[in-house]
């Protein structure tokens, strides 16, 4: 018993196999439709020839058993008639004659005594008269031939077949040799025409059922080539997604076997490959990463001795040699100088590596950037416009880098004063940004290396003198931007000079799994 | 704590020898007395017997880790303690300040800095007045720098001590990370918010009934933390 949703799911299944057959329509098609019209064409050939064959043969053989039957009766019977036989005579052996096993009807015509055309039939078929002689039959009968050495008789047999109604009939005719009367027979082929009817239509049958079956066939065909074509498709795409371990089943020896192979090899080399560069790429990486701790253990002696030495050199003691005071100096300034350098470095293999995160906390946008200025001691040389109370969540560090950078940049290319303007693109938005422009008064960034401004250790100039830049800094500081979800932008202003436009989310957290805020269930926010 | 109290003692726990002998330098010139230790094993050793007003404790150590020492040292001691990450990666500082350290520097240090950083985690044990204040079962005594819960001492160290002060001193009041970053642990605008966060989750576990639902401590989203009075 078929429950109704049975029949549903199964129409639903039937409707899918044909929309994923249709993804392959042309194919699928084009398959059939060579298929069928090779087996038409077969079918059609074959049944052709047969059914021509067998009609000769048929025709044939019933057509010389009953001449051979009639010839035999004409020599029989109608050769004892006497010359001029009367009526009565020759419609009484033309009976005897149709009385034969070949069930044919008979006509015979001879002049009586008087000169008259006397005709007798054998009455079965009365229709059957001269009138039913085709005129060519009559005249080729009642000609005499010449007798030769390759024609011993004057008179021949003649046969014709005719349709008369919708009925075929074999009519023949001759003359007893020697002035006989002359004989017709007229023998229906209506069995014979019904065996060779029933034969046409079982070769049709036959070649409608060998077209369905090429089609099935077709379709077998269609679906055993196409499946490994879906199948490799699917695999190509998936490769092409990145996922590089994917291989396909091989079974067989034949070409989609072989092409399955050859992408198999295809998809292990490229995972080779891209397996390779990768591993030389993160060494390369680690390489910086250990380097940069390498480092840092060195450094951190030197550091701290440097101050040292430094203080020696702020007491304004003599204690220094006034020798030694520069080279005292040149270290404690190149020091710092590597220190900066060291830590941009790690900065940057922690981005590169992926494993920077964000320490999120609420900030007044306005006191952070006040304190940023403040603690580089740029208060004269930079105009905010922000005001306070703009609260935002983000890394300060990182904003702190990011300001830094860009003001310090700023300060160093385009020279004083500086304007940092803060504003919120849409204040009532819920997913607002916050814009953070940086702009100077020098002389703009060159078209040419605008594009290039926040790449690694790229100088805009070879002549330019190296400033105590990294060369890191606007890299860095376009990192920290991205790691909050957000953007810098650097361009040449109308009025002249560069501005540095920073994008920043005003709620990073959605960039963060979650910190795990200490007792977040109970976060009763009433009363601030 | 220490047998001079002008001149704090310190416990350096750094394995690398430059780095142990410069900072050994640099924090003896900032009037320091310092003893150093050139594994965990030899620190706790040396904990036991000198008694430090303060530690300064490296991460990377071989055999215990500087995490295991300074854990080891929690099941029995309040005294700050300092770590000096060679890295700042986040887990890191994450871990250290789990394990119970009270702030932390990353390296290359400068002694200027860690110094900084060592005086403000001592000035916190200073007492500054002679009140008290309860909160539910919960006294605080300012003049004696105890903490009492239900009439039982609570072992806090200088910096929890120093939160909950500043905590209580405005009750109902919240306080921002920042805002307790700079009374609490004196660091300027880019102080490390986690070190709050961190100081609260163990404050809570020594002073709440239950500390993940806390009632006393409560944060306040988007702002902070504030104290409450149990109601």
């Amino acid at each position: 018993m078929t429950k109704p949703q049975d029949k549903l799911r199964g129409w639903a299944a039937a409707r899918r196999a044909i929309l994923s057959g249709l993804r392959f329509t042309s194919l699928r098609l084009r398959l059939v439709v060579v298929f069928g019209l090779v087996a038409l064409t077969a079918a059609v050939s074959a049944s052709g020839i047969a059914y021509w064959l067998n009609r000769e043969a048929v025709l044939t053989r019933t057509q010389d058993a009953v001449l051979r039957d009639f010839q035999q009766e004409m020599q029989n019977r109608a050769g004892t008639l006497p010359a001029h036989p009367t009526q009565d005579e020759l419609q009484h052996t033309a009976g005897q004659m149709a009385a034969s096993s070949q069930r044919f009807s008979v006509l015979l015509v001879a002049e009586d005594a008087s000169g008259r055309t006397v005709v007798g039939n054998s009455g079965a078929l009365d229709t059957f008269s001269l009138a039913d002689v085709p005129e060519s039959l009559r005249t080729a009968v009642g000609r005499e031939q010449s007798i030769t050495s390759s024609n011993k008789y004057p008179y021949h047999l003649y046969w014709q077949r005719i349709i008369d109604g919708d009925e075929p009939y074999l009519v023949a005719g001759t003359k007893v040799i020697g002035g006989g009367p002359a004989g017709y027979m007229l023998k229906s082929l209506e069995p014979e025409e019904k065996d060779l009817n029933s034969l046409a239509w079982s070769l049709g049958i036959a070649t409608g059922l060998a077209l369905i079956g090429s089609a099935l066939l077709a379709q077998a065909a269609a679906t055993t080539v196409l499946k490994p074509v879906h199948r490799l498709g699917i695999a190509a795409r998936r490769l092409g997604e990145g996922k590089l371990d994917t291989r396909l089943r091989v079974s067989g020896t034949d070409e989609l076997a072989d092409l399955a192979r050859t992408f198999n090899h295809t998809a292990e080399a490229l995972e080779t490959r891209v397996a390779d560069m990768s591993a030389r790429d993160e060494a390369s990486r680690r390489f910086v990463a250990d380097m940069s701790h390498e480092l840092r253990t060195p450094l951190t002696a030197i550091t701290a001795v440097t101050e040292i030495l430094e203080e020696e050199l702020d007491a304004e003691t003599g204690s220094i040699d006034p020798m030694i005071e520069p080279a005292v100096k040149l270290v404690v300034s190149e020091t710092r100088r590597l220190n900066s350098l060291v830590e941009n470095l790690m900065e940057v293999t922690r981005f590169d590596a992926g494993t920077a995160r964000l320490v999120l906390d609420y900030v007044d946008i306005a006191d952070q950037i006040t304190a940023c200025i403040d603690a580089r001691a740029w208060l004269d040389a930079v105009e905010l416009d922000a005001e306070r109370g703009i609260m935002s969540r983000l890394d300060p560090r990182r904003l702190d880098v990011i300001l830094a950078n860009l003001i310090g940049n700023a300060l160093k290319h385009g020279g004083s004063p500086v304007r940092v303007s803060v504003r919120v693109s849409d204040a009532d938005a819920a997913d607002a940004d916050l814009l953070i422009e940086v702009q100077d008064h020098g002389p703009g960034i060159p078209e040419d290396v605008l594009p290039h401004v926040f790449d690694r250790f790229y100088k805009a100039s070879a002549s330019r003198p190296r400033s105590e830049g990294s060369g890191l800094g606007l890299s860095i500081a376009l990192e920290n931007a991205h790691i909050h979800g957000g953007e810098i932008t650097a361009a040449n202003s109308p009025k002249g000079g560069a501005v540095f436009t920073l994008r920043l989310p005003r709620d990073a957290s959605a960039l963060t799994e979650t910190p795990a805020e200490p007792n977040g269930a109970n976060a009763n926010g009433e009363g601030a | 704590m220490g047998q001079n109290a002008s001149v704090p003692s310190l416990l350096l726990i750094e394995d690398d020898d430059a780095i142990r002998t410069a900072l050994e330098l640099s924090l003896t010139r900032q009037g320091h007395r310092v003893a150093t230790a050139a594994t965990g094993e030899d620190g706790l050793k040396l904990l036991r017997e000198q008694r430090p007003d303060l530690i300064v404790l490296d991460v990377m150590l071989p055999g215990i880790d500087g995490f295991e020492v300074c854990r080891r040292i929690r099941r029995t001691d309040q005294l700050p303690i300092i770590l000096l990450t060679a890295r700042s990666d986040d887990i890191d500082v994450v871990v250290g300040l789990e394990s119970g350290a009270d702030d932390y520097v990353v390296k290359p240090v400068q002694g200027r800095v860690l110094d900084a950083r060592i005086r403000a985690v001592l000035r916190r044990g200073e007492r500054e007045s002679n009140d008290s204040a309860s909160f539910g079962s919960l006294v605080i005594d300012r003049s004696a720098m105890t903490v009492t819960k239900n009439g039982e001492d609570l072992q806090l160290t200088p910096t929890e001590l120093r939160l909950l002060l500043e905590l209580s001193r405005r009750p109902g009041q919240a306080l921002s990370r920042q805002q307790l970053l700079r009374l609490v642990w004196e660091h300027d605008y880019l102080g490390d918010s986690r070190l709050v966060d961190a100081c609260v989750q163990r404050l809570r576990a020594k002073v709440e009934d239950v500390p993940s639902s806390p009632t006393l401590i409560r944060t306040v989203r988007g702002v902070g933390y504030r104290l409450d009075s149990p109601q």
